[in-house]
């Protein structure tokens, strides 16, 4: 019945042990304790329905035909459509030409993402750095102008920042998509700056003393050690680059071109959403990746990430 | 154990694979289409258009052999579906296409800032040629008409020809021919009035059985779009505008009897016969009821309609005219190719241009199916009429060219998102009388007529000037910024670490520079011009504070935008953090399997943008959506019903159902609160309950002094966020009636601005005005919460 170890202190036994019959206090605890395990499992378990709820709804509707997806009160397919999915990934642009599979939305997706994570890790991580390590004239006040970005509604700069991007003969390449990430990010900037903050000076002590470099010292000890955060920026950098539709949809123009975000953005077509099932498909497809890499690293992003990063 | 690490060593494997084949795919893709752009003694030509894969596939096939035709012309061709932001987007930039789609309602608007080509030389030329003929004399005169604009008289419909109709449709209803049959309704093939269609939809409607949901039949669909309801209000002598040619736009005539009696019948069907579906918000769409064979006649549309309705194989179906008042009017549908001014090549782009509106593309539209042929030859002949084919009544679209009309419509672009939320209110949601809802279009669309920004004379921006003046500023900026750093002291030895510290903070510094405060300033500027993006910056004009101006007094969606996210804002910040707070509580736990349920609250966190939003939407479908299936399980036995969330209810409902789709992804602040219970020293609590303390004791003086600083991030960030909220309200607006003004998210108003009204001046001003809130909203939050956050357990 030890399900539940005492983390929670209001169910501890007290300390001072004056209780009149043991056996008698034993059994009321027990009762508590089984009460109280009642109550959490029925909240964790409910709650997590609750959760689940909507991602069985998209895949059953995801395996239905275009018919059964607007009856009302079916919930579950009668006959699983699985070619529901080699159909959406058709709309999508997947194709196999002389047994060679090409899928332009994907592999952009893929290129953009990968780059966009690298440079988002280098480049915060390298600033955060600064920010942390370094006395410079100015520091603070630009570190104030850093974090007041935030604030900036990307509206703001949305049309003068093409119009960069333009100038420099950038439009319909990745490249826009890519670059931005190379200059930082405020919010991860901020999160490295934290982290960095921490760690002992006398451990960077050490390192000059044995005459490395800055830009080794940072190498080879700060970067490892930041691992946590760095787990959790890349990932963030991932769903977002994955996910990311308004960019695309104003930088890239030809066909070939395309993200994932914006093929699926196709089925909402100009006659309306005809293929609910295939979209429904799509979605799921989509967020596949992201769903996959989170149980992949769940273990850095519950257990220390969040806490090393999120400080002050 | 063995099993996962092998798993997990596969997924690796699998994922290094998929990124080398994809920098491979995407390497090898730019290399080829260097090559194929970099051809010397080609000219190229871009192309834009829209359209599903069939209507792209024609228009490849038409690209490819006008290149075998003329080898020493490349084209290249885009496709885009939010066609109006990739067209604005690329004439902002000065990179217009070549050539692309114009529709006729844009004509006037691009026709007389000179941002297309004046096509009549060129026909002339032709006619010089060819004994006096033009391609343009076997299409259909009303379309070639559709695309003339005469600059002195601003009318639409004459003089110079700035467009070439690529095809066209006229307005007709698609009707179930087997429940006609069942209801004993003779098909109406020679039109009907609207008594008739009354009548006869009653008797469809009647076919129902009152005990199953799944059979439901409505007689018909009336489409409320704008454009169908202004045709309709014609077949009755109405219009949107009075004068001679119903383009006094000062007047707008919705209040007229003959108008009234138009949109009273409708609602009398809508409302009282329950005759003609009527949806609201998101529910079973009009299109998937008639395909499912629920709906006995659905329009007015268009031919596009046809090939998805070729795929019907439940019940047969024809087309029939629209139902008529006085007279049997139809409006036109029709989009052009048209040249843009900025073109290189306008000789190139004119032979392009021919090719693509001929004969054979005509031709390949036909039989598609999705578009009527400009040519009456064509139209005339099997490629369109398909023998064979539904509709066996094809004839009907080519007979109601003669009863066609073009209506004239206003520049300023705002009308129709006035008319259509007002013909919505009354129409659809019930809020208003039609008489109500005339007045009240006239009254805001005076308004916003009678703004200084349509009706002053600006003089040209100086730009020169301009630049100057930011270059001091700038330099000014910089100086004072040096002094006051000047004022701290650094050793000898920090002057290197200085340089280390700026070296290392560079690349942000770099950003900042070009994607930050470079694009501010240059915002900062727009926000005090005029500039429609559809010409380069030097054609922005000057306006003062006009700008500011029109959004605080003649503005009505800026205020009901305010509202919108501040009600958005008030309810979404303090749930999803209170949630995610509970949340975390709860996980925090030391259950058996509680990794499980830490990952199960997580995991829909994950999901975000356009496929989270789909997602939803379909859940809060009215009909077949999951929500209120089980809301009214529980409510309806005690006689309630579940909201119309985005329809009837949205003005209270549509908020809480975001909020209800934000509560999804509560792990991630989740994961946030839980990092910062685990950092807790647990001494802490120790030494309450030393002291005595419950539960609930130790939360308010433990838990959330030492979380507060969290706490207030969250909240920050929070606010921030929901300030910004797009992409839900953007997806959500779009799929339950295009207007909804309590989904008027700021953002998305400012969107409309920028990108379906092309005043980017304005959408600057507004941008910055959402700036000094949020500014203000940061300040008053930090001053707030200066007694409230504790910072001792987190020094570092």
């Amino acid at each position: 019945m030890s399900t539940l170890t005492t983390q929670q202190p209001d169910i501890k036994p007290p300390a001072s042990n004056k209780m009149p019959s043991p056996t008698l206090r034993n059994r009321s605890l027990k009762r508590q304790k089984l009460f109280y395990n009642i109550f959490i499992y029925t909240m964790l378990i409910g709650g997590a329905t609750l959760l689940m709820l909507p991602f069985i709804w998209l895949v059953s509707n995801s395996l239905k035909t275009d018919q059964e997806i607007s009856i009302i009160n079916q919930f579950f397919p009668k006959v699983i459509q699985w070619e529901n999915y080699p159909k959406a990934l058709e709309k999508m642009g997947f194709v196999i030409e002389n047994g060679v599979p090409h899928f332009p939305a994907l592999a952009n997706t893929i290129v953009i993402t990968v780059l966009c994570v690298f440079g988002q890790v280098i480049s915060s991580s390298l600033v955060g750095y600064g920010f942390a390590r370094y006395r410079f004239r100015g520091r603070n006040i630009l570190f104030m102008i850093m974090l007041s970005t935030m604030m900036l509604p990307a509206q703001v700069t949305m049309i003068p920042v093409f119009l960069l991007f333009r100038s420099v003969g950038w439009i319909d390449s990745l490249l826009p998509l890519i670059i931005p990430a190379w200059f930082g990010t405020p919010f991860f900037i901020f999160m490295f700056r934290q982290f960095f903050s921490q760690i002992p000076e006398s451990l960077l002590e050490a390192a000059r003393i044995d005459g490395a470099s800055n830009l080794r010292i940072y190498f080879t000890i700060m970067l490892p050690l930041s691992a946590p955060v760095v787990a959790i920026v890349a990932i963030y950098t991932f769903m977002f680059a994955w996910n990311d539709f308004m960019s695309p949809l104003i930088y890239l123009n030809s066909p070939e071109m395309r993200t994932l975000a914006l093929e699926l953005n196709t089925f909402n077509g100009q006659y309306g959403v005809q293929y609910r099932e295939l979209l429904m498909a799509a979605s799921f497809l989509t967020m596949l990746p992201c769903i996959i890499l989170f149980f992949a690293a769940q273990k850095y992003f519950m257990d220390n990430a969040a806490s090393s990063g999120m400080k002050g | 154990m063995t099993v996962g690490k092998a798993l997990r060593s596969l997924l690796v494997i699998a994922t290094l694979l998929l990124c080398v084949w994809a920098f491979i795919d995407v390497g090898v893709r730019i290399v080829n289409k260097r090559a194929e752009m970099y051809q010397p003694g080609k000219t190229v030509l871009t192309i834009l258009h829209w359209g599903n894969t069939e209507e792209e596939e024609i228009v490849k096939q038409l690209v490819r052999e006008f290149e075998a035709e003329h080898p020493d012309i490349k084209v290249k061709r885009l496709h885009a579906n939010d066609y109006d932001t990739k067209l604005k987007t690329m004439l902002a930039a000065g990179t217009p296409p070549d050539l692309f789609y114009l529709r006729y309602e844009d004509v006037s608007e691009y026709a007389d800032t000179d941002m297309i080509v004046n096509l009549t030389p060129f026909i002339e030329k032709d006619r010089e040629k060819n004994n006096g003929y033009a391609m343009t004399d076997d299409f259909y005169p009303i379309l070639i008409d559709a695309f003339r604009f005469d600059k002195e008289a601003q009318l639409q419909g004459q003089g110079d020809l700035y467009g070439i109709a690529k095809d066209f449709t006229t307005w007709i209803m698609y009707v179930n021919l087997d429940l006609f049959k069942q209801a004993g309704v003779e098909v109406p093939y020679d039109g009907w009035t609207w008594n008739e269609y009354r009548a006869a939809m009653k008797k469809i409607r009647a076919l129902s059985d009152s005990e199953d949901v799944n059979k439901q039949y409505y007689g018909g669909v009336l489409k409320t779009w704008p454009t169908v309801v202004r045709n309709l209000l014609w077949t009755n002598g109405g219009d949107y505008f009075g004068g001679e040619n119903r383009n006094d736009f000062t007047k707008v005539t919705l209040g007229e009897p003959q108008a009234q009696e138009m949109l009273n019948l409708i609602r009398a069907m809508r409302m009282d016969d329950d005759s003609v579906y009527n949806p609201t918000g998101i529910s079973q769409s009009e299109d998937d009821m008639f395909r499912r064979g629920k709906i006995g006649s659905i329009g007015p549309l268009g031919r596009w309609m046809t090939p998805q309705y070729r795929k019907i194989t439940e019940f047969d179906w024809d087309v029939v005219p629209m139902p008529y008042g006085t007279q049997p009017i139809s409006d036109i549908a029709t989009v052009s190719w048209a040249i843009a001014s900025g073109t290189q090549h306008p000789d190139e782009a004119y032979t392009l241009l021919k090719f693509l509106c001929g004969k054979k593309g005509q031709t390949l539209t036909s039989e598609l199916g999705l578009a009527m042929p400009c040519m009456p030859s064509v139209a005339n002949s099997d490629a369109f009429l398909s023998p064979g084919q539904k509709p066996a009544n094809a004839q009907l679209f080519i007979d109601m060219v003669d009863k066609s009309h073009l209506p004239q419509n206003p520049r300023i672009k705002k009308f129709t998102t006035i008319v259509d939320r007002e013909l919505q209110k009354t129409l659809q949601l019930d809020e208003k009388t039609p008489e109500e809802a005339a007045r009240d279009v006239a009254v805001q669309w005076q308004k916003e007529y009678e703004s200084p920004l349509y009706n002053k004379q600006y003089s040209r921006m100086p730009w020169m000037q301009v630049i100057i003046a930011t270059l001091i500023l700038l330099a000014a900026a910089i100086a004072i910024l040096w002094w006051i750093a000047r004022k701290e002291k650094l050793g000898a030895l920090d002057k290197a670490q200085e340089r280390t510290g700026y070296l290392f903070i560079s690349p942000w510094l770099l950003g900042f520079v070009l994607l930050v405060l470079g694009p501010m300033i240059l915002s900062f500027v727009l926000a005090f011009t005029k500039w429609t993006a559809m010409s380069p910056l030097s054609g922005a004009k000057f306006v003062g504070f006009d700008n500011f101006k029109h959004i605080f007094n003649y503005d009505s969606d800026f205020t009901q935008s305010l509202w919108v996210t501040a009600y958005f804002t008030i309810l979404c910040v303090p749930v999803t953090q209170v949630a995610a707070l509970l949340v975390a509580l709860l996980m925090n736990v030391s259950a058996k399997g509680i990794t499980f349920f830490r990952t199960a609250y997580f995991v829909p966190s994950v999901v975000t943008g356009v496929a989270l939003v789909t997602l939803w939407i379909t859940i809060f479908n009215n009909d077949s959506g999951m929500l209120n299936h089980f809301l009214n399980m529980f409510l309806q036995p005690l006689g309630l019903e579940a909201p119309d969330w985005f329809g009837e209810d949205a003005k209270w409902y549509a908020m809480p159902a975001l909020v209800i789709m934000s509560l999804w992804g509560v792990g991630g602040g989740m994961v946030i609160y839980l990092a910062g219970l685990k950092g807790i020293p647990q001494s802490l609590y120790e030494a309450a309950t030393i002291d005595g303390a419950g539960p609930v004791k130790k939360f308010f003086a433990v838990t959330m002094p030492m979380l507060s600083p969290l706490i207030f991030f969250n909240l920050v960030m929070g606010i921030i966020g929901s300030f910004q909220i797009f992409t839900q309200a953007y997806v959500i607006r779009g799929s339950s009636g295009g207007t909804n003004e309590n989904l008027m998210f700021y953002v998305l108003n400012l969107y409309d601005a920028a990108f379906n009204q092309h005043r980017m001046g304005y959408a600057s001003a507004l941008a910055w005005i959402l700036f000094i809130i949020i500014l203000v909203m940061t300040l008053l939050v930090f001053r707030g919460s200066k007694n409230m956050v504790h910072y001792e357990g987190l020094k570092s």
